[in-house]
Parts: structure tokens; C-alpha cells; sequence
């Protein structure tokens, strides 16, 4: 192959400026995901079926389609259909947040669903109302349960950012595709934008491996 | 303003030849993606170091790493290293199996660690050769367990294939955008097509439920 590989013409301003705004969806998406994700789970697992169906029907159109498809969805037709002219970054944190609250709903579910029985009964005999609960005795259980499972949801999120350079935001990615055209050096940037990629979700993946080991130790 | 999903029927056609590619897509990508899943997660878990750290660092890096990312550097980068001309399908096949590879091979590493020592024991106990061991021992409890996860790696290729859209493959997704561009009518077009992606991925999700539990009676644990 004649391909000669050239790292210098890839300049690193717009890549840095793109990886903030990359992180800021991120953080901003996952504020939401883990925020919201809790009453929506309490949401889902209502007894009244008029609450109950809504909710799983959002949290499964959300699980079931392809993100793509939902970003897309989301910057051409929340406009249309409401009216609403929202900056494209709100936007874009909005259709992540959004997809990300039903995974995490997800999470928490599993989470609630293994709060020993016996904790409940507890919080009953000791007079607690359901609303003290949920808030003392659910939610702190299940919170650090799903722990593991909120990282992994929040790295995906994270790979899924790259999305919005599809509608224009203007992200790692998009800096990248742009960069890649004006330089005619595709090779060089997209692996560089990969390995950014990658340096950033490796580690917290490390981690995630290493709650889920520390609580198999403390189950067994 | 006045929706009017009644368009959708005059792109029936073209909507039905988009969602035959996604589909198609999907299907080979599983069977190569499984196949190469299989014998990575066995690398992962072999005695040799060499297999272990090329493994690990393949299945790392796919998993690290946007999926959008794999395929821009697939489409656009891969033909100038290799200075040949690849089609669409073969990049988007190329780029989909090597993601579904490093999933699914997880999914075999978990079902092969969860076969217990005592296994094992029994196999030496019975002086069957390491060739029944695997065969006859690890790889139909291995495989059975690794099911259910493994058809929710599919539900997961399925929903990444539109990804295929953003470098040009006329999946389901490019063709919805594209009808959705020249009509000027959106919403009717992008809804339908994540009804198409709802309805097809939705009863698999289902079908992973049951198919656990049938595996879970199976197993008796």
C-alpha cells in the first residue's frame, strides 16, 4: 500500500472543541437519565394500569427504536408538531436524556424489584408512610444496586452522542467528519476521534467491572 | 398543521425495499457476527496469552467506541489501506459483524465462565478426552445459556443497522429520510418508520423474556 500517514495535518482545536460539547450532551443527558429515571421506574411498576401502560409504552418505543431514528425524529418533528424552536443542543440533550431516562428506568426496576421483601415489611411495622418508603428504605437500595448498570447506560450514552453530528450538532464527531473532508485525511482523523472515544469510556467500563466484582465478594 | 399518513402508502414500495435491505443486513450480520462472537470469546478465555491480549484488545476497542465512529472508519478508511474499492453492503457488512463479534463474544465469555468446576471434575472423573469435554460438555451448556442474550445482541445489530443510513446504505432508515426530505412531511414518514423498527423489535424483546425462562426451567436453576 502507498498510503503515507500524516498525524500533522490534523489540527486538535476544533477535536477539543468538539469533545466538550460531546461531554456536555453527555453529562447534561445523563443528569436527566439518572434524575428522571427513578419516578418513571416507580411509574412502570404502578398498580393503576392508566399510569403503568403510558410509561412502559414510552420507556419500549424508546428501548425498541433506533436511537438514530429517535434524534432524527426529534430535531424534525418536536418542531413541527409543537411549535417549539429549541437551540440544536437542546435538542440533542433533550432526545438523549429522554432515551436515556428509559434505560435507566430499566435499571431501577431490576434494582426495586430485589429490595428484599422483608425491608418493606420493616419500614410497615415501623410505622413509615409509603411516600418515607420509597424515600428511606427503595431509594437507597436500589440507587447503589443499579449503580453498575447507571455507568454502563451512561457510557452508552456517551457512544451514542456521536449521533447529533447527524443533525448538525456540533460535536466530536461532527468536528471529525468536517475535519476529515477539509484535510483529505479520513485514516488520521477518525482514528484519532476513536482512540478520544475510546480513552474516555475505557476507564469508567474499568470501573464498572470492578463495583460489579467488589459486589459478587460482598454477596458471597 | 394537517397530518395526512395516507402519503405513506404511495412510498410503500420504496419504504418495503428499504426495510428488505435493513433486514437482510441484520441477518448476515448475525450469522458471520455469532461465528467470529464464538470463537473470540473462546480466545478470551483461553490459556494462551497471546490470544487473550489480541482478543481483549479487538472486543475492547469495538465496545469503547461509537458504533457511528466504526462505520465512518470502515467506509472511508478501510478502502485506502487496502487500496480496493469495497460496495456498500460489504463495508456496512464488514463494520456491523466486527460490532456484533465483540458483543456477542462477551455473551459466550459469561456463559462459558458460568459452567461450574464441578464440571469439569465430573469430565476428569470420567476420563472423557478434552475433545467430549468441550464438545459433548461446555459447548451445549455454554450455547444454551449464551441464547437468550444472545438474541438480545440481535435486537441490539437490529437497531444499530440504521446507523448504515448516515454513510449511504439505503437501509430502511436512508429511505424513510429521504422520502421524509421530498415530500416535506416528516412526521408522517419518520413516525411510520420507527413503528417498522417498533414492531419488529419489540416482539424480540418479549421473545428474549420467554426464551430466558424456558432456558432458566431447562437448566433447573
Amino acid at each position: 500500500m502507498g498510503y503515507s500517514f500524516d498525524f500533522q495535518s490534523v489540527s486538535f482545536g476544533p477535536l477539543w472543541e468538539g469533545l466538550i460539547v460531546t461531554l456536555e450532551l453527555t453529562v447534561a443527558a445523563n443528569i436527566i437519565g439518572v434524575v428522571l429515571g427513578f419516578p418513571l421506574a416507580l411509574l412502570i411498576m404502578s398498580r393503576f394500569a392508566p399510569v403503568r401502560l403510558p410509561a412502559m409504552l414510552f420507556v419500549e418505543f424508546f428501548r425498541c427504536t433506533p436511537a438514530i431514528v429517535q434524534i432524527v425524529w426529534f430535531f424534525y418533528c418536536v418542531p413541527m408538531l409543537f411549535n417549539v424552536f429549541l437551540g440544536s443542543m437542546t435538542m440533542g440533550i433533550l432526545a438523549l436524556g429522554l432515551n436515556l431516562m428509559a434505560f435507566n428506568a430499566e435499571a431501577y426496576r431490576a434494582a426495586i424489584q430485589a429490595v428484599p421483601r422483608e425491608q418493606l415489611d420493616a419500614g410497615i411495622a415501623l410505622g413509615l408512610n409509603p411516600l418515607q418508603r420509597t424515600l428511606y428504605i427503595v431509594l437507597p437500595t436500589a440507587v447503589r444496586a443499579s449503580i453498575p448498570v447507571l455507568l454502563t447506560n451512561g457510557i452508552g450514552i456517551f457512544q451514542q452522542t456521536a449521533l447529533v453530528a447527524i443533525v448538525a450538532v456540533q460535536d466530536l464527531m461532527y468536528q471529525a467528519k468536517t475535519l476529515a473532508t477539509e484535510t483529505y485525511r479520513p485514516i488520521e482523523t477518525f482514528t484519532i476521534v476513536a482512540l478520544v472515544y475510546f480513552a474516555v469510556s475505557f476507564p469508567v467500563s474499568q470501573i464498572v467491572g470492578y463495583l460489579e466484582r467488589r459486589r459478587q465478594l460482598m454477596m458471597s | 398543521m394537517a397530518l395526512d399518513f395516507s402519503i405513506i402508502l404511495r412510498f410503500q414500495e420504496a419504504l418495503l425495499v428499504g426495510l428488505w435491505m435493513t433486514i437482510k443486513l441484520t441477518l448476515i450480520c448475525i450469522v458471520l457476527g455469532c461465528s467470529l462472537g464464538f470463537f473470540i470469546g473462546l480466545a478470551r478465555t483461553s490459556r494462551s496469552t497471546i490470544l487473550r491480549a489480541v482478543s481483549s484488545v479487538y472486543v475492547e476497542f469495538f465496545r469503547g467506541t461509537p458504533v457511528l465512529v466504526q462505520l465512518f472508519w470502515i467506509f472511508f478508511c478501510l478502502p485506502l489501506i487496502l487500496g480496493v474499492e469495497l460496495s456498500n453492503l460489504t463495508s456496512g457488512v464488514i463494520a456491523l459483524t466486527l460490532y456484533m463479534g465483540a458483543i456477542t463474544s462477551e455473551t459466550f465469555r459469561a456463559s462459558l465462565k458460568s459452567i461450574g468446576p464441578e464440571q469439569f471434575d465430573a469430565c476428569v472423573a470420567l476420563g472423557l478426552p478434552r475433545r467430549v469435554q468441550v464438545t459433548n460438555v461446555v459447548l451445549p451448556q455454554a450455547v444454551l445459556r449464551a441464547i437468550p442474550t444472545l438474541l438480545s445482541n440481535c435486537v441490539s445489530l437490529f437497531k444499530e443497522s440504521a446507523l448504515v443510513s448516515a454513510v449511504g446504505m439505503a437501509d430502511l432508515m436512508f429511505v424513510g429520510q429521504n422520502i421524509s426530505n421530498n415530500t416535506a412531511r416528516p412526521i408522517e414518514v419518520l413516525t411510520v418508520v420507527a413503528l417498522i423498527y417498533f414492531v419488529i423489535a419489540f416482539p424480540l424483546t418479549r421473545a428474549v423474556t420467554l426464551v430466558e425462562r424456558r432456558v432458566l426451567a431447562k437448566l433447573a436453576i
